[in-house]
């Protein structure tokens, strides 16, 4: 499928029509076929869509992407080196340009009732491993534009399963690498996470490229927790500044089970984030932290939906920004918490910093009550570096700029500390530090 | 070593200072007393060049440096040091790489070799000592959450680890109780030495029973209106305000 023709997402849904693949088993090529009927139907969103009213899709829909896919065989382990992350010991899955790499993948010797597979070698050769989870988490007949996108296009992505009451202490660290090819590509990875009552799993999912060429990546991912199960979902988004990167995060929660995400975004010109969470029990959590970063020709978009339908769950939402240059970011977070979800405990935060008058933060928290016994609150933030705290710094012979730097790494803190492990929050201090020193300041 | 000679300045349209002379020299300290609205914070805050105040006249001179014509950074980075009335909390920021930084700021301006953490972790243990200051405290955020009273011995803490040719200690008193005053004044005291000055602005006399004072000047209405003795402190104390304002004007 890699051969035919395939121009860039506006040609794709003026005429979806892509070929049954060989060798699916009927129910997923229905699936598939679903969704891309549903494309047919689907407008492409503009500025009158509530859900992209700020963000434009123009230059996304401009470029004449080809379709990814074939396997990057040529990618020696050295040129690994540099994306690896010292002293993060964990599992490793490599997917170059959205195609899985068992070659540069390691995660032998797992513990029994852990599965890790690649999306495609499952559809051929175990496809019923996949029947009760791929697109249950999100359905076909009711994804958005994108999701649909990557329904259609189906092709690669990390499968990950954790069998009941199993708890995997090492992380599993999937690494979506973009190689930069002669023409602009669009990979679609698909990941499936489920995670039986009781397990417990660390996901850590990442976005890296190598050079700084122009590519799309446009993933979903389906998140399933059995009851009693917690998944720490570490997430960076450290894509090509000139990648379009484009994540539909779905999330299933039964009773009493945890879910912690921090969304990391860091890279790419273009950017899309949504975060979709369903509680299936009581008694769930679901805690979705971000930091962005933006600065020139940049966009961080982020859309929550946490849909609370039943009773005593809660969930918070914690994001913050930090803007620079002509940095642009979009906070969307909608938590609706329906008649019968009583005793449901919500907070929402988005708090941003602008370092420069030209960055622009759009900031709309949503919370729809519908309950009348619920702990609920949302607050958002939109401000500078306090200029008290600047002169404390510089009062002790801390130049201007590193004293900004440490205030932007202090507010980044909190978020940064939700990480799973030293090593993850040294590397994302160290790469949010690295993009203010050479960041314009004023 | 400071020499300040006929400073005015103001907020906004408002006049502060209005032709304040000081002169002081190396291992001397000095006080500045005076009431409330006399200027005293914002003649701390001009020497160490926060923003928002506007110096319309006259001159300070600190090593034979222009003070008033360098950046606040560099007047730290030559020795200047300003022990703040009301720290500032600085969430996410911890204390011990803020120390960290701050120091070895000061090292590269200087053209010292910037100190490794080893280093810089042994220097660390040998100045909590004077301080008497928990080493949890270094691991949390600056000043964030810290008690009124630990937050002015992590001042007193970072000027010992500094280690400035002058230090001005800004209402290091206020918000204190006895025994945290004793511990903070036991701190300033172990720092004193014949290189090192220090100008202790206050409002009461009490922080003066701890830390004895070369000199003792009187701020009133943006002038040094009388100068003595620590014995001047003392008759302050007895007669009050009240007592020197008159006085100052009818002289």
């Amino acid at each position: 499928m890699s051969d035919e023709a395939f121009t860039g997402f506006a040609g794709w849904l003026a005429e979806p029509s892509d070929p049954p693949v060989e060798g699916r088993p009927d129910w997923l090529e229905a699936q598939c076929s679903l969704a891309r009927e549903r494309l047919a139907g689907l407008d492409v969103p503009n500025s009158k869509t509530e859900s992209w009213r700020y963000t434009s899709l123009k230059g996304l829909m401009e470029q004449d992407f080809a379709r990814a896919g074939e396997n990057m065989t040529a990618l020696q382990s050295d040129d690994l080196e540099e994306v690896l992350i010292p002293g993060l010991d964990a599992y490793r899955i490599l997917l170059v340009n959205g195609r899985y790499l068992p070659e540069l993948s390691a995660h032998e010797d797992l513990p029994s009732g852990v599965r890790v597979a690649g999306l495609r070698d499952l559809i051929a050769n175990e496809p019923d491993l996949l029947r009760t989870h791929l697109n249950a988490v999100a359905p076909p007949d009711s994804q958005p534009l994108f999701a649909a996108l990557n329904t259609a296009g189906m092709d690669d992505g990390l499968v990950l399963f954790v069998a009941r009451g199993v708890v995997l202490e090492r992380p599993i660290e999937l690494i979506h690498l973009s190689v930069g090819l002669d023409e602009p590509r669009v990979a679609q990875p698909r990941h499936l996470v489920v995670l039986e009552d009781g397990a417990q799993a660390t996901l850590v999912e990442r976005y890296v490229s190598l050079g700084d060429s122009i590519y799309c990546t446009n993933s979903v991912l389906e998140l399933a927790l059995g009851r009693d199960a917690l998944l720490k979902h570490d997430r960076i988004q450290m894509e090509s500044p000139n990648a379009f990167h484009i994540t539909g995060l779905y999330l299933t929660q039964s009773a009493n089970s945890h879910y912690q995400g921090v969304n990391i975004g860091l890279g790419a010109s273009w950017s899309r984030t949504d975060l979709n969470c369903r509680f299936q029990g009581e008694h769930a959590e679901c805690d979705l932290q971000g930091l962005y970063l933006a600065g020139d020709r940049q966009l961080m978009d982020y859309h929550l939906d946490v849909l609370h339908s039943l009773p005593n769950c809660s969930s918070r939402e914690t994001f913050k920004g930090i803007l620079y240059g002509r940095g642009r970011a979009v906070f969307d977070g909608r938590v609706f918490v329906a008649p019968q979800a009583q005793k449901t405990d919500a907070a929402m935060s988005n708090r941003n910093l602008l370092l420069s008058e030209q960055s622009e933060v759009d900031t709309k928290p949503q919370l729809e009550i519908s309950a009348d016994d619920v702990k609920c609150s949302h607050g958002t933030t939109v401000g500078q570096i306090e200029p008290e705290m600047l002169f404390y710094l510089r009062s002790r012979g801390i130049g201007a700029s590193l004293a900004r730097r440490m205030l932007c790494l202090g507010f980044a803190d909190e978020v940064v500390q939700r990480l799973s492990s030293d090593a993850l929050r040294d590397h994302v201090s160290e790469q949010v530090g690295q993009r203010l020193e050479s960041a314009p300041m004023d | 070593m400071l020499s300040v000679k006929g400073l005015k300045a103001n907020v906004g349209d408002k006049e502060i200072l209005k032709g304040l002379d000081l002169e002081i020299a190396p291992g001397e300290v000095h006080a500045i007393m005076g009431p409330n609205g006399a200027g005293k914070s914002t003649l701390s805050h001009v020497l160490s060049g926060r923003e928002g105040y506007e110096v319309t006249a006259g001159s300070a001179t600190f090593l034979g440096q222009d003070l008033l014509a360098l950046a606040p950074e560099e007047r730290a980075q030559i020795g200047l040091f300003l022990a703040f009335q009301y720290p500032v909390e600085l969430p996410g920021v911890n204390n011990t790489y803020f120390l960290k930084a701050a120091l070895n700021s000061l090292r590269k301006a200087r053209g010292e070799p910037e100190l490794d953490a080893v280093s810089f972790l042994r220097l660390i243990k040998e100045k909590l000592k004077i301080l008497d200051l928990d080493d949890a405290l270094l691991k949390r955020a600056v000043n964030a959450g810290f008690s009124g009273g630990e937050k002015k011995r992590n001042e007193i803490f970072q000027m010992a680890l500094l280690e400035p040719r002058l230090a001005i200690l800004d209402e290091t008193d206020s918000g204190l109780d006895i025994d945290a005053l004793r511990v903070v004044a036991d701190g300033v005291n172990a720092l004193r030495s014949p290189e090192r000055s220090m100008i202790v602005v206050t409002h009461y006399q009490r922080l003066l029973d701890y830390i004895q004072p070369d000199y003792v000047h009187v701020l009133a209405k943006g002038r040094i209106i009388r100068s003595g003795g620590k014995e001047l402190a003392l008759e302050l104390e007895e007669k009050g305000y009240g007592w020197i304002d008159s006085e100052g004007q009818a002289a």
